[in-house]
């Protein structure tokens, strides 16, 4: 029952590893700022998202779980909150997202 | 020439800090001497001689006090130093006419942010509570809960779109709310005069005089502080 438990946990983990791997690449690589804040903010969510709730999986009975799941709620309410203010902005004070170049596909 | 004497130079300092290195103690070693004089009696009478049961309280507040009065003197300092520069322009010296209003800033505030803000402030306010009431028996303290609060403040007033005509604190209260630190301090320097016979000493008696003079201090340096970011926000976002 153990090994099936900590197997969630890994998958759950990992799968968070590998969003916050994506976004950090499409931080470095992607064209323009709302692009960019589109995939940090999936990091942010989906990634921390899963590795915390992996933590709180791998601690479960002990109350901190509970602890971690607060901090979950925290995070999923604070992170796209503030990514959207940042691309409020940017669209409000007239940053134009940018426009594909001629030949490439849109 | 001059590149030679350069390397000298540098491999001369250098070969001195590289001896001056190679006789410090270990890190972490206990028989190194600063972990034998005032840190270990720090350690062996800190609890009895401040009545805090956190030690890092205890030097900050007790131990080391002026230091700290220094530093919340330093962050007032910085707040009228802002508000001199920055208040002649806001203010039109009187016979001129004042500048006809800015335009309302061009990007209205979102009803997501304001709604999430409004959600979490009571959190975000409980939370800096928590760090300054622990702070005088547990980790944390009045830094980090007035960073905590400032914050919130500073949040808040930007999402109800409060500049300076019309502060979140009222400016009468926040008058006094900035110096609430150098209050404080001067306040402990008296009761510490008066009960224990020197500037900033703690009074052995009665027994909650102690936690009651930290818990002033953590207080003064909290609410001072957040005002003080407060204020300055409210200063450099102008009119």
């Amino acid at each position: 029952m153990t090994a099936v438990w900590h197997a969630i946990v890994v998958a759950l983990a990992l799968f968070g590893a590998a969003f916050f791997l994506a976004g950090t690449l499409g931080l470095l690589r992607l064209p323009d700022f709302y692009t960019r804040a589109h995939a940090v903010s999936k990091c942010d969510t989906v990634g921390a998202g899963s590795i915390l709730l992996a933590l709180a999986l791998y601690v479960a009975p002990q109350p901190e779980a509970l602890k971690i799941l607060l901090l979950l709620l925290l995070v999923l309410l604070s992170s796209p909150t503030s990514c959207h203010a940042l691309a409020h902005a940017a669209h409000h004070t007239g940053l134009e997202p940018r426009e594909p170049r001629a030949g490439e596909p849109s | 020439m001059r590149r030679l004497l350069t390397a000298l130079a540098l491999a001369i300092v250098g070969a001195v800090m590289l001896a001056g290195l190679a006789g410090l103690p270990r890190p972490g070693d206990p028989a190194a001497p600063v972990h034998t004089h005032v840190a270990a009696h720090i350690v062996a009478h800190g609890v009895e001689d401040t009545g805090s049961r956190n030690l890092v309280t205890a030097v900050l507040l007790a131990y080391r006090a002026y230091d700290t009065f220094g530093e919340v003197v330093v962050i007032f300092a910085a707040l009228a130093a802002v508000m001199v520069v920055l208040a002649p322009a806001a203010a039109p010296p009187p016979g001129k006419t004042a500048p006809p209003p800015s335009p309302a800033p061009a990007v209205a505030p979102s009803p997501v942010v304001g709604f999430v803000i409004r959600l979490l402030a009571p959190f975000i306010a409980a939370f800096a509570a928590l760090v300054l009431w622990h702070g005088e028996a547990l980790p944390g303290g009045g830094f980090q809960a007035g960073v905590i609060l400032g914050a919130l403040l500073v949040l808040l007033s930007v999402v109800m779109g409060r500049g300076l005509e019309q502060p979140l604190v009222p400016a009468a209260a926040a008058r006094w709310l900035q110096a609430a630190g150098p209050l404080a301090f001067a306040a402990a320097m008296l009761i510490g005069l008066a009960g224990a016979g020197a500037v900033l000493g703690l009074p052995a008696e009665p027994a909650w005089g102690r936690h009651a003079v930290l818990l002033l201090l953590e207080l003064g340096i909290g609410l001072g502080g957040a005002a003080i970011i407060l204020g300055l926000y409210l200063q450099m976002r102008g009119h």
